[in-house]
């Protein structure tokens, strides 16, 4: 009948020394119980309200207690919110996880900081009707005007007359619009300043721009469209873009949809800048990092976001009647977002795409100079995603130090060290690859028509009998299983496919590692000698 | 078998002595005697069926559910007194089991609109309960109102004779009153008479609220002196020369004794008047509110002071819905769950909190925080400020505090000029401290239970304070015993707001309504019902006429106090509203409350509001709601307009928000 049932009546009372209190009294106490917790609770309620919280603490029951002359309860005046335990095996039962304390520890224990002393600060939560957007007020709603077109939605349902909603007002503050102004007068005249450079770091740092992002990314979209002759000028608005993009106090999804297009127009536009010199390959590389980064960042709220860019790009790396400029841009592009990306999208192309490109890149086949460059820009923007991915690929293997390998990375060098300075030119567009690499890159231009397959397949097959080598090559997946025999079979296998494999497991991780030999071949065979730079020292020496 | 046995006897004895006439007499006396017994047996025996009780409620209730919908609602609202009042004769009649199943039955119908109650009812478990809870005392003690329309009523009537169900009718009987009415049914809204079912009598509210409120703001206020410069600003150094005779002649009416000021102040009035200062009378008629005179002696303010006021006066700023405030929020930091109260002195350079551990804190914004503060502050706390640093000197405190309560501090309240601050305490108390001595004055006792509340009247001097005890009480500085006692509340006193002329006081209580009570008689003049919860904060108009009241649900509700209505119910908060405020000019209402808002209501477009569309007040409270302006995790504990209209707010800093 009562919350409180007769059980609870009776343990309480043997609790305190009563052991035989009959049935009947504890069923007439029972209700009264109920009455008088109901009684202190709304007293303590009370407390609460007055001391101006929503959440009841252990004092207010206390202060209850005292209003109705009762003793307080001793012992759970902590401050803490009490944490309760479910008992186990009981549904509904709790108690307050009270542990023992050894009282030595307590007097042993270094004193506790002292708590900080209450202050008072003050600060503007609004200037004449507007929040201004510093730290100490709530974030500044991102959009306002959902919410009221669903309160005018929701009038109207209500079938009451229609109120007439005025357009929804945005105001700016005097001083953010100050600020907007200074800072695009920066991007437009004075993007090499070092004051742009503080800007920027303005722009990725500060609190309370927020109102200002539907501005940026407006005037942002609006220059890209309207000057992409300006290579300055678009170089200066991707660092903006990266400057946003890095706020953390920005909440810039909402603006994505207007400033994607843009970065994707400054990675595959047919002209970037309007002079022969500007290096505008340099701006695709920066826009197709801040477009990976961005897809990193979002990928997972926006799920068809990379889907869309991805398929964007490779529209255009596909299609033959674009120009060389937008195919190095999509390349680039699309080896941004990783490796697994490039594998899956650029390398089923690759073969069909290098014999579009050879003739392009011949001296004699493409007559035009300018041309015959950008070709070549393209070759070296692929040989590098293909690389990064055989590189990806290849580290799968174990890591191994070996003599011969230096060796043969000397010859490498040798090889490459032959022709600096024949196609200097090209080489400095791939500014984010180690020199060396460059220059490997730039190496196969005059080797690729003596190497052929054969050749290639007959350096792989050197490699495979080494036998210093097989002892001490545990493959990640096989790591135990690594004697002799084991890495033995499996380098038939590989080589020649035709011994037996130990388990299937094994060969699984084999299969994984025989598609690294075809990719690597394939690879040479497009490439020569250049993408061997990109495979480490000791992968390398595993695969000579 | 005795008392046969002794019948007997009787009727052999009279026999005997041959009293034929008086043996029949006795026989059928006896006879009806018996067969009266027996029906009463049987009637008692049907009526104390606890079930009928179940029976007849669930009847009804289908019955209500079924009927016409033009009139459902207004059948519908016959249920809850009726259910409350079977569960209570069940309990009173000590069927237990049966009330709790019959409560938990029908429980669902009602929590809607009665939750609350319904909650404090569900402790009821013995009839001794009954007598202890004020709620269901006053339930069983008072009837229930309800308006229903001619065809209603005599479906219901038609339905309970129909039926025989004597117990429904019984109990309609006792504990409702029906307002029959011609025509046709009432709209739905019209609930709130339903919600106003806490106990109080509706006809007595009614009775009380016919009495006449002068609502009119004080002739002679230093406003009206304010446009009188403003007015000739050309000339001003007419100004000090018209405000100079002014002070003289009040302070020669002080002179003249207490009793005789008010008097006096007439008489100068007229003489005012009389002397041809026309530029006075003109100013009075510009303001449509009408003027009422001070039943209080007022005290008397020195010319600085007033000179500082006249000068805020002037350089205030306009609002309204178009020009909104700006607020200076005052967070207190590492308070650690313990501040209970703060308060904001009028110019802002002092800022009081009342903390659980029974210290009360004062902090001199002035000095701290923030050395390049609004000109406007700057200029206001000059007198406040000098001597100021007695406090600081012990330790690098950035705050003087006042130690002497014995229990957290629940309300701390500057005078109108900052040099006093009047706190109360859970230890019953209140105590007037001097914050230019920083030191306790006097310790006002009184109360008999915790005072939840105490605040200082618009011209100083007098105070009001409400507390647990139900009581209100009105207090002048240099009395330590109370001059007036109000009781009338059902429940706590939670809040109390002095009225804009001081003649009047506005309470606030546990048992959701809202009085006005007179402060010269000590009577009751409004009783203010529509709220469904506890009354948390109040507020009143500058010119008087309207008061606004928030409540735990977040609900602020504005009355009109000529009238005793409410004119206009204003949500948008959901949870407690802590505190209220109105600009200077009465153009805006601010609001502060637990959910860490601050919101701005525009109070002129809500007076406005034809009476067509009251009703309709969901889609009307958007378009009054002009601003909601978040803080971050800092419930709002004060608002208080600086009377240049600068809003300042306060609030403790929560982590667990």
């Amino acid at each position: 009948m009562s919350i409180v049932p007769k059980e609870t009546i009776e343990v309480i009372a043997q609790s305190i020394g009563i052991a035989n209190l009959s049935p009947d009294v504890a069923l007439a106490l029972a209700p009264d119980v109920e009455y008088r917790l109901r009684e202190i609770m709304q007293e303590a309620i009370k407390c609460m309200r007055h001391s101006k919280r929503t959440v009841l603490t252990a004092d207010d029951v206390d202060s209850a207690l005292s209003l109705r002359n009762v003793e307080p309860l001793y012992g759970f005046a902590s401050g803490d919110p009490l944490r309760f335990k479910r008992a186990v095996g009981h549904k509904d039962l709790f108690y307050i996880d009270d542990k023992d304390v050894d009282l030595k520890d307590v007097i042993n224990a270094p004193l506790p900081k002292a708590p900080l002393d209450t202050g008072v600060v003050a600060h503007w939560l609004a200037i004449e009707g507007v929040q201004p957007a510093i730290p100490e007020n709530a974030p500044v709603e991102a959009i306002v005007a959902p919410s009221e077109i669903k309160r005018s939605e929701h009038s109207k349902e209500d079938g009451l007359p229609v109120d007439i909603k005025l357009p929804v007002k945005h105001v700016l503050s005097r001083e953010l619009q100050l600020y907007f102004d200074k800072i695009t007068a920066l991007i437009v005249s004075r993007s090499d300043s070092i004051l742009f450079k503080e800007a920027l770091e303005s722009l990725a740092t500060d609190s309370g721009l927020h109102p200002l992002v539907p501005y940026f990314s407006y005037f942002i979209a609006d220059e890209i469209s309207r000057s992409l002759n300006d290579l300055p000028l678009l170089f200066a608005l991707m660092r903006v873009v990266r400057s946003l993009l890095r706020n953390p106090h920005i909440h810039i999804e909402p603006y994505l949809h207007q400033l994607m297009p843009s970065m994707i127009t400054c990675i595959v536009a047919k002209r970037l800048g309007h002079r022969i010199a500007d290096n505008h390959w340099e701006l695709r590389d920066f826009a197709a990092n801040l477009v990976a980064s961005v897809c990193r960042r979002f990928g997972h709220v926006y799920h068809n976001l990379q889907y869309r860019l991805t398929r964007t790009l490779l529209n255009a790396f596909l299609d033959p009647s674009k120009a060389m400029t937008q195919h190095y841009g999509a390349i680039q592009g699309l080896a941004a977002l990783g490796t697994s990306v490039v594998r899956v999208l650029i390398l089923p192309q690759l073969e069909t795409y290098m014999q579009l490109l050879e003739p392009e890149m011949q001296l004699e086949k493409q007559k035009n100079e300018m041309k015959r460059k950008e070709a070549w820009h393209v070759y070296g923007a692929l040989m590098c995603a293909a690389g990064k991915c055989l590189y990806e690929r290849v580290k799968l293997f174990p890591s191994l130090l070996h003599p011969p390998t230096r060796q043969l990375w000397r010859s490498n060098g040798r090889v490459a060290t032959k022709m600096p300075n024949k196609r200097k030119a090209s080489t400095s567009h791939l500014l984010q690859q180690p020199p060396l690499k460059k220059l490997a890159a730039d190496g196969p231009v005059s080797s690729i028509p003596p190497i052929s397959m054969p050749t290639s397949m007959q350096v792989a097959a050197d490699g495979f009998p080494t036998p210093s080598e097989s002892g001490i090559r545990p493959s990640s997946s096989t790591g135990q299983l690594s004697n002799e025999s084991i890495s033995g079979g499996s380098r038939k296998e590989r080589s020649g496919g035709k011994a037996p494999t130990p388990s299937t497991v094994l060969a699984q991780a084999w299969k994984e590692d025989l598609d690294a030999g075809h990719l690597l071949a394939s690879l040479f065979e497009l490439f020569g000698e250049g993408i061997l730079s990109f495979i480490q020292p000791p992968e390398m020496s595993f695969f000579l | 078998m005795e008392e046969e046995e002794l019948q007997k006897a009787v009727y052999a004895y009279l026999r005997k002595k041959g009293f034929r006439q008086t043996e029949l007499v006795l026989q059928e006396e006896q006879n009806r005697l018996s067969s009266s017994a027996q029906s009463d047996l049987a009637v008692s025996r049907l009526d104390n069926d606890p079930a009928r009780y179940h029976d007849g409620y669930s009847k009804l209730r289908s019955w209500a559910y079924s009927s016409l919908d033009l009139y459902k609602h207004e059948l519908l609202r016959v249920l809850y007194p009726v259910f409350i009042h079977c569960f209570m004769d069940l309990v009173a009649e000590e069927h237990m089991q049966e009330a709790r199943t019959f409560f938990h039955t029908f429980r669902e119908d009602h929590e809607l609109m009665h939750l609350r109650d319904l909650q404090k009812l569900e402790g009821i478990l013995s009839p001794s309960h009954l007598e202890e809870m004020e709620l269901a005392r006053s339930l069983r003690q008072n009837k229930v109102k309800i308006k229903l329309c001619e065809y209603s009523y005599d479906l219901l009537l038609q339905y309970l004779q129909k039926t025989q169900s004597v117990t429904m009718l019984g109990i309609i009987n006792e504990h409702i009153n029906f307002e029959v009415s011609a025509g046709q049914p009432s709209s739905i809204s019209d609930d709130v008479d339903v919600v106003a079912l806490v106990g109080s009598s509706q006809d007595i509210a009614k009775q009380i609220n016919q009495k006449e409120v002068r609502w009119g703001l004080l002739e002679d206020s230093v406003e009206e002196r304010l446009e009188r410069p403003v007015s000739d600003s050309e000339k001003p150094e007419g100004e000090n020369k018209e405000v100079d005779p002014e002070d003289s002649k009040q302070k020669r009416s002080v002179e003249g004794g207490k009793q005789g000021v008010s008097v006096k102040k007439l008489k100068k009035d007229k003489l005012v008047g009389a002397t041809g200062k026309n530029i006075r009378s003109e100013t009075s008629t510009v303001s449509i509110a009408p003027r009422v005179k001070p039943e209080l002696t007022l005290p008397v303010m020195t010319t600085e002071v007033e000179q500082s006021i006249l000068e805020d006066l002037r350089n205030r700023v306009q609002l309204s819905s178009l020009a909104l405030p700006s607020i200076s929020f005052y967070t207190f930091i590492n308070a650690h769950n313990s501040l209970n109260c703060s308060s904001i002195s009028h110019d802002g350079s002092l800022v009081a909190g009342g903390f659980s551990d029974s210290s009360l804190k004062v902090w001199d914004m002035s000095k701290i925080g923030r050395p390049t503060k609004t000109s406007n502050s700057q200029g206001e706390n000059e007198s406040v400020e000098s001597e100021h640093l007695l406090g600081l000197e012990e330790g690098k405190r950035s705050y003087t505090l006042f130690q002497g309560h014995a229990g957290p501090v629940y309300s701390a309240t500057f005078s109108p000029f900052g040099d006093f601050l009047l706190s109360s305490s859970s230890d019953s108390t209140i105590r007037l401290w001097s914050t230019k001595l920083n030191s306790n004055l006097v310790c006002y006792k009184g109360h008999n239970y915790p005072v939840w509340d105490v605040q200082f009247s618009p011209v100083g001097h007098y105070f009001a304070s409400c507390s647990h005890d139900r009581t209100a009480r009105i207090w002048s500085m240099e009395r330590i015993q109370p001059l007036r006692i109000m009781a009338g509340h059902l429940s706590d006193v939670d809040c109390v707001q002095w009225h804009a002329n001081c003649n009047y006081i506005a309470t606030g209580s546990s048992d959701k309504t809202v009085r006005l009570w007179d402060v010269q008689s000590g009577e009751c003049v409004r009783i203010f019902i529509g709220h469904r919860s506890m009354v948390l904060s109040l507020a009143m108009s500058p010119d008087g006429r309207y008061m606004a009241s928030g409540d735990e649900d977040g609900t602020i509700m504005m009355w009109d106090l000529s009238s005793g209505r409410c004119v206009s119910p204003l949500m948008g908060h959901n949870s407690c509203v802590w505190t209220l405020a109105f600009s200077c000019e009465g153009t805006l209402l601010a609001s502060g409350s637990a959910d860490c808002t601050v919101k701005l209501w525009d109070v002129t477009a809500s007076m406005k509001v034809p009476r067509m569309e009251e009703n309709k007040a969901s889609s009307t409270n958007r378009l009054r709601l002009l601003k909601a302006l978040p803080t971050k995790s800092t419930p709002v504990y004060t608002l208080r307009f600086s009377r240049r209209n600068l809003l300042f707010a306060a609030g403790g800093l929560s982590k667990q928000a």
